[in-house]
């Protein structure tokens, strides 16, 4: 059977990209290093395949019909369709549509209603960790977009509960391969609305060291705070994805640090396998 | 509450021809959508506050800077209208 690499997350606010040259030097650096140190861990994971955890930040999805999960079992996706993403080197990227199509039926046997699509775009949510994490060599993806951009959204329980399916999947998919997930976006960030530019440091910590206490605790201060903390806060949900996937234990932060140049309190950690 | 057609208008600006057409000639492009005179008011006034009651956040983000507003004005448009 396939193997769990492990899980990573990473931040994905688009003036990591847009505004780079502009964030100060000393930020920069570290942020430059965080994502290298990930990109370290992700390689020494050696996974054939990623699951990404993303929102689709109206790339793909509009008010006509959007999924609370959907999940991309097409041979290739597409890459970045945001013109301020052109810089960004791979136009199409290599699916797998074996296991994605073995996660979609896991998932409707065990009660979970995903979307599926043969064929996403793969928007900055996605493509500026695998950017910034300068891998190697670019596995396998499966794209796990997640709704975290418009309301209602998927509960913060049952993105826990969607990351343990994802383990279980990795479990029962006949194969040698090695299977990881990688979760992009958060922390607390703040976009189009009346606090845009927010950044909530002290929620932003207290989630972090809550990923080392119990699942309870963590999901109970995530109900509580996220409708105060920013709209962008809310991808927090990728993050416990990663975290059901990783069974809730071996979370280790790599870097933390509010960025005011991105307006985001950018987060980097892994999971251990 | 969302504003359909504000929405798909915004939606649709992500495409780069239709955003170049719109810096052109923005009426022109207004036309196709079946918008009500206070959203067309407030989207000539650039009125953020406004727009932000019947639009998506992101998509409203999305479209001020398609219009080349920096998001640091943007940010002050949205807490002082």
């Amino acid at each position: 059977m396939a193997s769990f690499a492990g899980a990573f997350a990473a931040s994905h606010g688009p003036l990591l990209v847009r505004e780079w040259q502009a964030i100060p030097q000393a930020e920069r650096l570290r942020l430059e290093k965080a994502f290298k140190e990930l990109g370290r861990r992700v390689t020494a994971a050696r996974p054939d395949v990623l699951v990404v955890v993303s929102p689709d930040h109206w790339a793909n999805f509009f008010l006509d019909n959007y999924p609370a999960v959907c999940i991309g079992v097409g041979e290739a996706n597409e890459g970045p369709p945001e013109p301020w993403m052109k810089g960004y080197p791979h136009r199409e990227l290599r699916g797998h549509p074996d296991f994605a199509s073995h996660l979609l039926k896991e998932s409707l046997k065990l009660g979970f209603e995903p979307s599926q699509s043969h064929r996403l775009k793969l928007d900055h949510g996605s493509c500026i960790p695998l950017w910034r994490m300068e891998l190697a060599s670019m596995p396998a993806l499966v794209p796990m977009l997640v709704n975290s951009i418009e309301p209602p959204m998927p509960s913060l329980a049952r993105c826990l509960e969607w990351g343990k399916l994802v383990r279980k999947a990795i479990g029962s998919f006949p194969g040698e391969q090695r299977i990881g997930v990688l979760a992009t976006g958060g922390l607390s960030h703040s976009i189009g609305e009346k606090t845009m530019g927010a950044i909530h440091e002290d929620f932003d910590r207290k989630t972090i060291k809550l990923f080392s206490a119990s699942e309870r605790s963590l999901v109970r201060y995530l109900e509580k705070e996220l409708p105060s903390r920013g709209n962008g806060s809310e991808e927090v949900r990728n993050w416990l994805v990663a975290h059901g996937a990783a069974r809730g234990r071996g979370f280790d932060l790599v870097d933390y640090l509010p960025v005011p140049a991105v307006i985001v309190g950018c987060g980097f950690a892994s999971w251990r396998a | 509450m969302r504003d359909y057609w504000l929405s798909k208008l915004f939606y649709d600006l992500q495409q780069p021809a239709l955003a170049a057409e719109f810096k052109a000639n923005r009426d022109a492009v207004i036309s196709r959508y079946p918008l009500s005179a206070e959203v067309r008011k407030a989207i000539a006034d650039d009125d953020a506050p406004f727009l932000a009651r019947r639009t998506n956040a992101y998509l409203l983000r999305y479209y001020f800077f398609t219009i080349g507003m920096k998001d640091a004005e943007f940010a002050r448009r949205l807490r002082n209208g």
